[in-house]
């Protein structure tokens, strides 16, 4: 998706920063140092990079290299996003992130969309965390994600054509995985997409 | 200048290429080096998190096409839009664990 939007029409001037919540690195994924990640993707390509050289070198000099506090990474990167055309921030995951700061991080990303409306926020997660996004996000876009057929048919194909035990294989079984296995795993999630229709638009 | 007194970076070629003058070239890449040494601190300092990265190692783990579907959507097509409404300024896309959220292209 990411990659689709890089790819875009080419006169579109898009700023694009991306984030993978990770539960390995929760202690380390911190609100500041996640908005820190998101503030360092886009702050190259903007005027505001001369701006936080200022803060970097005052912080060092001053203080002894002191980091910056949260409210200090949100104005910052509300400056750069006001100067880009248009800005998106993905964030996958979420519920990878500890609950405080998956919280904190929601209200700081509510505060920057609310001064900059052209700006865009895409999120994946687990079901548990709906009502989470809905506090935050009077208004949102939700799209239930299960695989399709043809995805699964697609990566077993090329599983197959990588397979080091290729004397194993005989056609009988490679048409029987791939007639089984994407029906069986598209199977298991079939109540889920049941209960959700496949366009939910509060 | 002893060059080798900065790592090397990525701006180092720039001042090789189309210039005549030794000295001149070594004095660029120094001052440039400093630059970029003082941009990757300054990243660091922002953030000790390394997104890219992580987004390389997915980007080079997906099978090409995966996910393409979401792209076709509706809901995806109006988030993508150029419209200033802010109520189509969220997109969350949930599933369960292994569903494929990560590599939705």
């Amino acid at each position: 998706m990411i990659d689709d939007l890089c790819n875009g029409p080419r006169d579109e001037d898009i700023a694009i920063a991306m984030f993978y919540c990770d539960y390995r690195d929760q202690q380390e994924q911190t609100t500041t140092n996640i908005i820190g990640a998101i503030l360092k993707q886009l702050v190259a390509r903007s005027g505001v990079l001369e701006d936080v050289r200022g803060a970097f070198q005052k912080e060092k000099s001053e203080f002894g290299g002191r980091g910056l506090l949260l409210s200090d990474m949100v104005q910052m990167l509300k400056q750069v996003i006001a100067m880009s055309p248009r800005a998106f921030i993905c964030i996958d995951a979420l519920d990878e992130c500890l609950p405080k700061h998956l919280l904190e991080l929601l209200v700081s990303l509510k505060d920057i969309l609310e001064g900059s409306p052209r700006t865009r926020i895409f999120f994946t997660g687990r079901p548990q965390i709906k009502g989470e996004i809905k506090r935050y996000f009077a208004a949102r876009v939700v799209v239930p994600i299960s695989p399709k057929t043809e995805d699964i048919k697609r990566y077993l194909e090329r599983r197959l054509e990588m397979d080091i035990e290729c004397d194993a294989m005989s056609d009988g079984l490679r048409a029987d995985i791939l007639r089984i296995f994407p029906q069986k795993i598209a199977g298991m999630y079939v109540t889920e997409s049941a209960v959700f229709p496949p366009c939910l638009l509060y | 200048m002893d060059r080798t007194a900065y790592p090397p970076s990525i701006s180092i070629g720039d001042g090789n290429v189309d210039c005549g003058n030794v000295t001149n070239s070594h004095n660029t890449v120094n001052v440039k080096n400093v630059i970029a040494d003082e941009n990757l601190e300054i990243m660091k300092w922002l953030s000790p998190l390394d997104p890219i990265g992580r987004h390389q190692d997915v980007r080079t783990d997906r099978l090409d096409g995966v996910g393409n579907w979401l792209l076709e959507t509706n809901e995806f097509r109006e988030w993508r839009s150029n419209e200033e409404t802010a109520d189509k300024a969220v997109l969350f896309c949930y599933g369960d664990p292994g569903v494929g959220k990560t590599y939705l292209r």
